[in-house]
């Protein structure tokens, strides 16, 4: 006996009534046609063994114990919620900030379309400044910071020691650019922070210089495959500087 | 400019995003390692899928609506384990368009009036059988019937999750049984 098309609608009832997701006239409705139909009453047997087997066979395993912290750790801040200054603050620069950006945001959008990539590593910036730590990985050492994104993301960034030039190491964070993750150092200077972050350069974004968005600088280039975006509320002549100190230092790990 | 332009709505929510990301994601780690288990194969390409997806999710946590957290955060597990097999496997994709082609008659198991307990013999198949009839199953048919028979959502919250109407959740639910049924009898 096979089933015609028009019973089709009730085989995938008797597959909802065994799932418990018919409502109570329905659940009778079907029941009744089981009743009849021993096609129907087949196959909510069979239903309910597949379901028991699955159930016997294929215990649901638990996420590996590392993943979470390691989703933690990817977020940024989760873990630094102790310093987390007070609301009230924080509320205050927020608001101070998308006063800047609202307006802003007309210029940059009315003038020039930015790429997407400078947008969001802009809102990553602009992100980390408001957080407690702008960094995942606090550290001057750039042998702490490169072997800490080992594991993050695919390809752990070069890192050059700038401290003397008077651009010290802050440490580093992981990035989202669409969907990949990117590794970010951050950099000093004098009180100024810059955000420098490396972009497999597959994402083809050749388009090298400066440009400012939203009040930000931002300088990019490429190298040896690798688009490099540094942004900072430094003024654009010293991030130009940043960037050529950055390129030409030799100070690789 | 999003994460901004969406503090400056609601400033108060722009300080919650980790209390929420805890809340929201945090407590289906478990459930969205197992889909990108299935889904991707393996349990290396999983985790990186996951913590992917939570990053993903993270950033998109204040358009976070109201109703199912879970199902929420499947759809974006599921959205990147079809990047990432794209991506690296581009040949496990099967589209939408070659199964509705799929009847369920194609799917139909043997002769439902024969004398032989079916349920008994589906009852007899080992694990590793079983598994690998659900790897074979095409994506569609087998994140629907994960989601229902291995992790329990209703069906309201598959169709949320894999972002189709009921009716195509309860059409591939029963191909998918059927089309396992078939292969591990």
């Amino acid at each position: 006996m096979t089933l015609s098309k028009s019973d089709d609608n009730s085989v995938l009832l008797v597959h909802a009534y065994v799932d418990a997701q018919l409502d109570p006239a329905n659940a009778l409705g079907i029941t009744q046609q089981m009743g009849i139909v021993p096609a129907l009453a087949a196959e909510a047997e069979r239903i309910k063994a597949l379901q028991q087997l699955i159930h016997e066979r294929l215990p649901r395993e638990a996420a590996p114990p590392g993943l979470r912290a390691r989703i933690e750790t990817s977020i940024g801040g989760l873990r630094q919620d102790r310093a987390r200054p007070s609301w009230r603050a924080l509320a205050a620069s927020i608001a101070l900030t998308a006063m800047v950006i609202s307006t802003a945001t007309w210029l940059a959008v009315g003038s020039q379309q930015p790429t997407m990539v400078a947008d969001s590593l802009v809102s990553d910036h602009i992100r980390a400044l408001m957080a407690p730590e702008p960094v995942d990985v606090v550290s001057a050492d750039r042998h702490t910071v490169k072997p800490w994104f080992n594991g993050r993301i695919p390809n752990s960034p070069r890192v050059v020691d700038l401290a003397k030039e008077n651009f010290p190491l802050i440490g580093g964070r992981v990035d989202v650019v669409g969907r990949t993750p990117v590794s970010t150092l951050v950099y000093r200077h004098a009180k100024h922070l810059i955000s420098l972050t490396a972009v497999p350069s597959e994402s083809r974004f050749e388009l090298e210089g400066r440009r400012n968005i939203n009040g930000y600088n931002v300088v990019h280039w490429v190298e040896n495959g690798v688009s490099y975006w540094a942004i900072s509320d430094l003024e654009a002549k010293e991030l130009e500087n940043f960037a050529q100190l950055f390129r030409t230092s030799q100070t690789e790990l | 400019m999003r994460l901004v332009a969406s503090g400056a709505q609601n400033p108060m929510s722009g300080l919650d995003d980790n209390a929420r990301f805890r809340s929201i994601v945090m407590p289906y780690i478990d459930d969205a390692y197992r889909l990108a288990h299935w889904l991707t194969g393996n349990r290396t390409d999983a985790e990186d899928v996951v913590q992917d997806a939570s990053l993903r999710a993270f950033r998109a946590i204040r358009e976070f609506a109201g109703g199912s957290a879970r199902s929420w955060l499947l759809s974006i597990v599921r959205n990147t384990a079809y990047s990432w097999l794209r991506k690296n496997r581009p040949t496990a994709v099967v589209t939408v368009e070659d199964l509705e082609a799929v009847e369920l008659e194609n799917a139909k198991p043997g002769d439902p009036n024969g004398e032989t307990p079916e349920a008994a013999l589906i009852a007899k198949v080992d694990t590793e059988q079983l598994h690998a009839a659900i790897a074979a199953l095409p994506t569609p048919f087998r994140e629907t019937l994960v989601l229902r028979d291995i992790e329990g959502l209703d069906y309201r919250e598959i169709a949320e999750a894999t972002e189709v109407p009921i009716g195509t959740v309860m059409s591939r639910l029963a191909r998918a049984r059927r089309r396992l049924i078939a292969t591990i009898k």
